[in-house]
């Protein structure tokens, strides 16, 4: 069906009213900010005027374009330090959830690691491991570990007793077990640990450009709230938060596809697609 | 998504472009900012390409860290640091083998600021009244200031204000503390906003090297050229600002315009810069022997160094020699010709 076709139809009405009030909040909001500036009941230093946000983004990403590669690179950063601490983590708790030894001596260690502080062990990471590339993923990496770890962990303990026992008499190998058992019990957990770590990685790669960095979007906030150049900080500001969202909403979406019997009306589909495909199959036989 | 994805793949070129080129050696510098205007013989000096001239890429290491630079020294993250002149003699006093070869600020930037409209002019008017800090490293400056008009830190109230703008601001425009003590760069951009700032720091505070660039021994035998001719494009890139201003403005708001959003404040704080970092010696960078004796009893007292060094001990003075081995006439042609391309 077409686009226009959906809002023509009760459902697309519906979800036209929802996006016309979500927009009529938004502007009812910004436009008391700035009616609120302009009265002098908020502080310019705090709340800059929105116009001046809006004229900022038009700065920083047309007329300046100087925050392109900042944002790349914090992009870069939260990417390559959440593949990689993800797959540190998913991977560690596999080889623990498969060996109850190693989960006994690792566990207390990790719990240790996960409380403490990022902004304490920044700067300790910066001196092991300098003040590059690498340093700044392994904060990222760091942030991005427990989560998944957990979960991975969590998901692959939790797979009820009955079906592991089923398992064994079926004579299954550790490797089926894990496969066909496992890791699809797990994939839920797991995926909720994955957005969960996508969503400290922004905050990660900002703790480490705020301790050491050339370039990023910590960096250039700081260099504007020094300066006092509230707006341009809130530009950066927002494009974290919309960065942020975007990245949330992708997760979502991935988990919609990993683990899709989670989604009724996705089960329900695939269930009718399979039973169609069944029955064409069945049909060409006959 | 196409376009944060174009960005991505952006950043991730930038990354590999941090490369250095194949004829060029890395030259690790630890440094308390970014690429700024603050420290603007620096941009000068890579815009105009004196330090390629030397066969040096400058690979700038800015740093928030509450680790000492001197550390970076000493497991070879950083082949040249800019330190203070406490963070200098705490580190010599520490046994660490230290040499400072080239003063990069002659005076201190450090102060003592008063709120525009406020009625007090002079810091023996403090007694009483609560000082602001922007760090805690400041409380010395407000020591110093005191003990300069027979007060001491008995004699206020302190608080740390903290280094962010807005709140520095704020604590200046509604005057909750009477006085605050930082650096110069932090009331510029107050000023700039239309805040009015009156400094009322004593002659004392401001008369000790602001910022000094150390090296380690090993780096001063083993990278001896590398060394000088980094130190050389420096004092290049310091020179221009005393006969071009205009052109060090162009490149730093071609280099850093974040600094330049508010052109008033951009020139403000270059201006600043310029002061604070041209030299006053006549030779650029020299290194004053008399008053890194003269700021240590104060620094003693205030418990800043266990006990004083004699500066020989930690002053090595062979490489500013050939950090002003340059031909001034030449660099003034050089620039008169950037400046006939560019502006």
């Amino acid at each position: 069906m077409s686009e226009i076709g959906d809002i023509r139809s009760p459902q697309g009405g519906h979800r036209r009213t929802v996006i016309l009030r979500h927009v009529g909040i938004f502007v009812s909001l910004i436009s008391a900010w700035e009616i609120a500036c302009r009265l002098g009941w908020l502080d310019p230093l705090f709340f800059p005027f929105p116009s001046a946000i809006l004229t900022g983004f038009w700065r920083l990403y047309v007329a300046q374009g100087n925050i392109w590669p900042h944002l790349g690179l914090t992009m870069a950063e939260v990417l390559v330090g959440f593949v990689a601490g993800s797959a540190f983590g998913i991977g560690l708790a596999i080889c623990v959830g498969m060996v109850d030894r190693l989960r006994r001596y690792m566990k207390p260690y990790v719990v240790i690691l996960e409380a403490t502080p990022r902004i304490a062990i920044g700067p300790v990471i910066i001196a092991a491991f300098g003040f590059g590339w690498t340093s700044k993923t392994a904060i990222v990496m760091l942030v991005c570990f427990f989560a998944p770890f957990v979960n991975t962990l969590n998901g692959m303990v939790g797979v009820e007793a009955e079906k592991l026992s089923m398992f064994r008499s079926m004579r299954a190998s550790k490797t089926q077990t894990f496969l066909k058992l496992m890791l699809p019990s797990a994939l839920p957990e797991i995926s909720a640990g994955l957005r969960l770590a996508m969503a400290s990685a922004l905050g990660g790669a900002l703790v480490a450009e705020f301790i050491a960095s050339n370039a990023g979007l910590g960096v250039l906030i700081n260099q504007y709230t020094s300066t006092l150049n509230m707006a341009s900080a809130f530009v950066c500001v927002l494009t974290l938060s919309a960065l942020g969202y975007f990245i949330f909403r992708g997760m979502e979406e991935l988990d919609r596809i990993l683990v899709f019997w989670n989604d009724r009306d996705r089960t329900a589909r695939v269930g009718e697609r399979r039973k169609a495909a069944w029955a064409a199959g069945k049909g060409g036989k006959s | 998504m196409k376009h944060l994805a174009m960005t991505t793949v952006l950043g991730a070129a930038l990354i590999a472009g941090n490369a250095p080129a194949q004829d060029l050696t890395t030259f690790n510098a630890v440094m308390p900012k970014q690429r700024s205007a603050n420290y603007f013989p620096l941009i000068v000096g890579e815009a105009l390409g004196y330090f390629e001239e030397e066969g040096i890429e400058v690979n700038l290491l800015p740093s928030d860290t509450p680790i000492p630079f001197v550390n970076f020294l000493r497991n070879g993250q950083a082949d040249i640091a800019m330190l203070d002149s406490a963070e200098v003699l705490q580190a010599v006093a520490a046994g660490v083998d230290l040499n400072v070869v080239y003063e990069v600020m002659q005076t201190a930037p450090d102060g003592i600021a008063v709120s525009g409209e406020s009625a007090l002019s002079d810091v023996s008017e403090l007694e009483g009244e609560t000082v602001g800090l922007v760090s805690d490293r400041d409380r010395v400056t407000m020591q110093i200031a005191l003990d300069a008009r027979g007060l001491t830190e008995d004699d206020v109230t302190t608080v740390v204000v903290g280094e962010a703008g807005p709140t520095l601001a704020a604590a200046f425009r509604d005057q909750t503390v009477a006085a605050i003590a930082g650096s110069g760069p932090d009331w510029l951009a107050i000023q700039a906003n239309g805040i009015p700032v009156k400094l009322i720091t004593p002659e004392e505070v401001s008369n000790k090297p602001g910022n000094t660039f150390a090296v380690v021994s090993g780096t001063l035998e083993d990278k001896a050229d590398l060394l000088e001719g980094y130190l050389r494009a420096w004092s290049k890139g310091m020179y221009v600002a005393t006969f071009a201003p205009d052109v060090v403005a162009k490149i730093a708001r071609d280099t850093v315009p974040e600094e330049w959003e508010n052109p008033e404040f951009g020139q403000q704080y270059l201006n600043n810069a310029i002061r604070l970092n041209v030299s006053v010696t006549d030779t650029l960078g020299g290194l004053n022997t008399d008053t890194w004796s003269a700021i240590q009893p104060g620094m003693q007292k205030f418990g800043l160094i266990e006990e004083q060094v004699d500066p020989a001990e930690f002053l090595a003075p062979g490489p500013v020699e050939a950090a002003n081995d340059f031909d001034r006439a030449e660099v003034e042609a050089e620039v008169e010709a950037w400046r006939a391309d560019n502006m």
